[in-house]
Parts: structure tokens; sequence; C-alpha cells
């Protein structure tokens, strides 16, 4: 009877642990998405491995449609029948969009999904993939020599050919490297695609884009808008193409909805072509390309490097259009930067920095004063007429001239103190937290004996050797000036006192 | 140091080792410090210059921030020449400032700094002295600089006139560079500079 018991037991226990092992399994693989329609949003939970047919025939009822009446639209591309839901790379809560054939198009649709080649129906992201890695492979011969008449340096192209002709290695996925502000990192990057005018995600593109011109700038690519919005109903009436709009999505974390978008860094790529950092001399498997005509890499510990060793030195640039930014490290002529969320490699600390002194530059190069009082540095748009101005943050009143309390009368002649100097360059700047009043009061004092201003900006320099002749290190003012005269450098101090 | 700085120095120290100008001769690099912070160059004086066979001592120093930031070199050998400090060893070359490109080595440094002392840039002097004797009396300036060559390079051509001026300024008391320095700066002119030295 005991044995009879525990027999029972053993073998009910096996059975739950097997259910229990079973369901897990099943939780495991179940992917829960949300499908879009004219009618609204329905929540889905599917198995990654069904086809499109099969959400077809899931959602048709719901909606009271017939399934072979619906298009299944997800990252600019229809969907074919065929294609199985785990090759499409949809995350949890991925939004796929179901919209009713519109009557005119329904032949094209038979004839599409009856080709051989259906698989030219893949979701945009994965087509990129596609192209870019099986363009020897020949389904997409017309696309691929469209984009090699038109490629051009930075062109997604000049990297399939490398991987063409080296096609025994195991293919290797695209990434796209993007900021995600969710995870507040560099992640990778998934490619989608909405109408330009009405945002909409019921949205297919005519042609792949080649290049990142054509995914960062807009009104590139031609597409359908399927959303029943009536400006784009207008469009498509008149026979005018809409245009797709291409925004990245982090494929780190569970999609939070339509608008949780990630900005692109379209400068920092898989190093396909194993290109050697020019910093280091390593070959990383990710690296930071420069905008210039000599395909200049780092790797992106030494762009990060880069970016420390400029920001400590006030070396960025104040860019009319891009705003506060570096270029080519080797010099390259028109390098700069253009996407400055590229500096969000930068920890906190150098990020906040960068920020300040952004801040700062701009200011400044609006014709602005930053208030001389330490732990203050606050940014002030003044009459350039005021000569006493008041800091709206601390209350400090100083002489816009000197940066000293306000006085009345002329400013006091700079003081003339020799530096202890030793051999080196002309002009370093010798601290550049000064302007925003960081140091105590020993290196202020320290620095008020040892350093003159820049005559042009201000800037506290110190003079550890050489000639007299000085130029600011502070980029963007690299004002030429006199240590002795404390005034623009000329021809006069040249022959005077050059060296003294 | 810097991680990136320290592993870029290796790499540059081995291919400066490998370098033909190295097998040449025609420069040499040394490790002072284990860490790669510190370096000594060694470039020969250029055939058919004035500093023809000197060798010249430099003192260079890696930054943290390099290859970022330019490498700080100095000539520790004494030298005559527009462009470098008699006094100090400094150098007055784009490349070493605002024109260093983060693609540039140890070695495009050495082979820059012995272009330099082919060709002088007196309109961008570092050695006021020096650039003014270059510019006014080329041929009292190409003297000067031989016999400085000899005298502390090792370079092979001794000016018997030169040796025998600073040996009348030594036998006055004066240290020998000093005499040297002063006959130099006057074209050797023994009176004046006498007068320079004892003023």
């Amino acid at each position: 009877m005991l044995r009879f018991f525990i027999s029972f037991f053993s073998s009910l226990f096996q059975m739950m642990i097997h259910i229990l092992t079973t369901k897990k399994h099943i939780i495991q693989n179940v992917l829960s998405i949300y499908i879009k329609t004219t009618g609204g949003n329905i929540s889905i939970d599917i198995d990654p491995k069904c086809d499109v047919s099969h959400i077809k025939k899931m959602v048709a009822p719901q909606i009271g449609l017939q399934p072979e009446e619906l298009k299944v639209i997800f990252a600019g591309k229809e969907l074919g029948d065929d294609i199985i839901i785990e090759e499409c790379d949809l995350g949890q809560q991925s939004i796929l969009h179901v919209v009713k054939i519109k009557p005119g198009n329904v032949q094209s649709k038979i004839s599409a999904s009856s080709t051989p080649n259906s698989k030219t129906l893949m979701p945009l992201c994965e087509s990129l993939d596609d192209l870019m890695f099986s363009a020897s492979s020949g389904s997409r011969t017309a696309s691929i020599s469209i984009g090699n008449e038109t490629s051009t340096s930075d062109s997604l192209l000049d990297e399939i050919e490398v991987v063409a002709n080296n096609e025994k290695s195991k293919p290797k996925k695209v990434h796209f490297y993007v900021y995600c502000p969710t995870c507040k990192k560099l992640t990778q990057g998934k490619l989608r695609v909405r109408c330009h005018f009405c945002k909409s995600g019921a949205f297919t593109v005519h042609s792949d884009p080649q290049n990142w011109s054509h995914v960062l700038e807009s009104k590139q690519i031609t597409g359908t808008c399927e959303n029943d919005s009536e400006f784009c109903e207008n469009i498509l009436q008149n026979k005018e193409p809409t245009f797709a709009e291409f925004y990245f999505k982090c494929s780190e974390h569970i999609s939070l909805g339509e608008n949780d978008q990630a900005v692109p860094l379209d400068l920092i790529r898989p190093n396909l072509r194993q290109l050697q950092c020019l910093a280091c001399f390593e070959i990383t498997e990710t690296i930071f390309s420069f905008p210039c005509e000599d395909d200049h890499v780092t790797c992106l510990d030494c762009f990060e490097a880069y970016c420390k060793a400029k920001l400590s030195d006030r070396q960025f640039w104040q860019h009319p259009e891009y705003g506060y930014t570096l270029a080519c490290p080797s010099g390259c002529a028109n390098s700069f930067i253009k996407e400055i969320h590229h500096f969000r490699l930068l920890d906190d600390e150098h990020y906040e920095r960068y920020h300040r002194f952004a801040t700062e530059e701009f200011v400044l190069q609006s014709g602005g004063l930053l208030c001389p009082q330490p732990g203050c540095g606050m940014g002030i748009l003044a009459d350039p007429e005021c000569i006493r101005i008041t800091c709206q943050n601390c209350k400090y009143v100083f002489c816009r001239n000197c940066l000293q309390g306000y006085h009345i009368g002329s400013c006091d002649p700079p003081e003339i103190q020799e530096t202890s100097g030793t051999s080196g360059d002309c002009g370093t700047e010798l601290n550049c937290d000064n302007r925003n009043g960081a140091g105590d009061d020993a290196s202020r004092t320290t620095i008020k004996v040892i350093t003159k201003p820049c005559p042009s900006c201000k800037t506290p320099t110190e003079r550890d050797g050489g000639c007299m002749h000085m130029v600011c290190t502070r980029a963007g003012c690299q004002f030429h000036w006199c240590w002795v005269c404390q005034t623009e450098w000329t021809r006069e101090c040249m022959g005077d006192h050059w060296f003294g | 140091m810097a991680n990136i700085a320290a592993q870029r120095i290796k790499r540059e120290f081995k291919e400066v080792i490998r370098s033909e100008e190295v097998a040449k001769c025609a420069i040499k690099l040394d490790l002072v410090d284990n860490n790669y912070t510190e370096l000594r160059g060694e470039i020969a004086g250029p055939p058919d210059t004035a500093y023809e066979g000197g060798n010249f001592v430099l003192e260079i120093k890696v930054p943290e921030t390099y290859p970022f930031n330019p490498p700080k070199v100095r000539f520790i050998t004494k030298i005559w020449h527009p462009n470098i400090s008699s006094v100090t060893g400094a150098i007055c070359l784009d490349i070493l400032k605002d024109q260093w490109a983060a693609a540039m080595t140890l070695r495009t440094v050495l082979l820059s700094l012995q272009a330099l002392l082919s060709a002088a840039e007196p309109d961008d002097p570092q050695d006021a002295v020096v650039a003014r004797q270059y510019k006014e009396n080329v041929e009292m300036f190409r003297l000067t600089a031989r016999h400085w060559t000899n005298a502390y390079a090792g370079g092979p051509n001794a000016n018997p006139e030169c040796d025998e001026k600073i040996k009348r300024l030594v036998d006055m008391g004066i240290e020998e560079h000093q005499a040297r320095v002063a006959l130099s700066s006057y074209n050797w002119d023994l009176e004046r500079a006498t007068e320079q030295l004892f003023s």
C-alpha cells in the first residue's frame, strides 16, 4: 500500500514537473506584439515560429475582414505570407501594421506573393542586412547595381563589396548604432520607417535606402502611405509619391511604443573593412569613422580619449551649424562631426563638462559674458554699451572690461609679474575651470599672479617660456597677442621686444 | 599614464627600431623609463649642411593625452639654429604645436626635425640672435653652426680660428660655453664679445 502511494506520488510529482517545464518552455517562446489597424490596436501573443499568414488569420476575424484582404506591414515593407516572424527581428511589444488592401492594389499584391521570390517582402531592416551581405547571390542585383553607381564614401554599399569578396567567411549582421535615451548608452539600433507626412508606420518604401544620406536626410526615398489620413489620401489621389521618414529604435530594451526613438550615431560603424585605429593602431570590431576624405577611423576607446583630451584643452569648436564639435584628429579639412550626440559616448562627468563648455562657448560667441565670481559662471547677455554688469544669478556687480568688481574710472593697469617660467611653448592656458569659478581662493590668487588675460577673450594665460608672441589657446579665439603690451601682436612688438 | 599613449608609443618604438632610417643610422630612439613616458631620440646632422657629421640628442616627453596632443621635444645637444633655442633647446616647429595630427608618429617627428636642420625657417624663429645672423650673414651663420656641431655634437669639422678665440676668453677666466655664446652672437668679433662679457 505504502509502495503504491510512493509510486503514485512520485509519478504525480514527475508529471507536475513535466507540466511545469513544458509550460515554461511555452512561455519563453511567446512573443507579445501589437497589431495596429485602422480600427484600433489589438494585442496578440504569437509563436515566433509561425508565419505571417497565421497572423492574418488571427487578426482578420477581430476586425471583420477576410485574411486575404489584409496586408501586414513592418518596417517599411509588406510582409509576404510565408515569412516566419522569427526572421523579422521583431522584439517584444513591437507594432505590426495591418491594413486592408485597397481594391486597386489587389492585383499587384497577388502577383507579388505568387512569385517564388517572395523574400523581397522582408522588413526593411532585414532586407538591408540581406542587401549588404548576399550581394553576389543574385536575387537583388538590380538594386545593387543602382547602388554601386551612386555609392559615395559613406555608402553602406562600400562594405558590401568587401564582404562579397569574402563570401566564405560567416556573414556578420550589419548593425546600426544609436544613443538610447532610455538605456542611457550606446546600443545597437533597429531601422524603422514611417510616413513623412502623417507619421504612420503603415507605410511601404518603393526602394531601399542605399546610403546614410538616404536615411538621415528627409524626402530621399519615396513610398506608399497605407494610413487613411486625409492628407496622404489626397497625395495618393494626385498620384504624387509620399516620402519615407527613417528613424531608429534601441534593440536592447522592450519597445515603449511608437515614440520610443533612439538617435542614430551614423559615424559609429561595424569595422567591416578591418581598418586600423589611427591612434592605437588596433583593429577593433566597432569603429568611429570620421567624416573625412581619407576615411580615418579610431576605436571607440580612442575616440573617448580624444574627446577628453580636447575637452580639457577647450579645443572643441563652436561650429555655426553643428554646434560644439570636433574634427578628425588628423586635421583633415571639412571633417567636423555633424551629429553631436556622438559625444554622448563620454561618461557623465565629461559629458556634463562638454555641455557646460558648449554653453559657455555659445554665450561668448554671441557676444555675451560669463560671471567671473567663483562658483557662479553664469552666462550673461548684456547690452554691449553697458560696462556695469550685474549677474542675475549671484548678484555680483562687475566691470565688463576687466572682469573685476565694478569701479568708476579706468581699469587698474594689469599687474606685471613675471612667471618662474619653465621652457615650453608660447601661450599655455593655465586653468580652464577658472572661468567657472571652480578654483578656491589660493588657486585664484595663483592664477592672478602668474597669468595675463587674453586681450580678446580674457582667458587667463600663462607663459611658460618661449617668445612674447602669444596665441590664445581657446579654440574659437586664437587671438595673436603680445605678452608685454597685452594688445594685439604687431610688427612693432616683433622688432622691439619679440624675445623680451 | 593613459593606456592608449603607452600602447601607441610601444608600437611606434618598434616601428622606429625596424625602420630603414635606423638601419642607415640617420635616427635613433631609446627608452628612458619603462612606462614609455620619456624617450631619448637622436638624429644625425643631414649631409651637405653645417650639421653634417654631428649627432644631436633629443629629449622626448610623451603627454598622457598622446597621440591627440604632440610629444614635448627639445634638443639636449646644444645647437646653433634659428628655430632652436641655443639656451634651452626649445624647438619652434609647427607640427610640435598646432599643426600636430594624431596620425603622426615619433618617426615622422624625428624625420621632420632632421628636415628642419636642412631647411631653417628664419621668419619663424625660436632664437632671435641666431635668426638675425642667418638673415644678415649666412656665411657667418654656417661657420658658427659648424663650429657648434664640432664642439657639442661630435662633428668632424673643427675650426682652429674659433677654438683659438674661445681659448683666449677662457684664459681670461670666462666659462667655455659662455665664451662661445658671446663670440657666436658677435660674429666672432673677439673685441665686442669681450666687451659684452665684462660689461
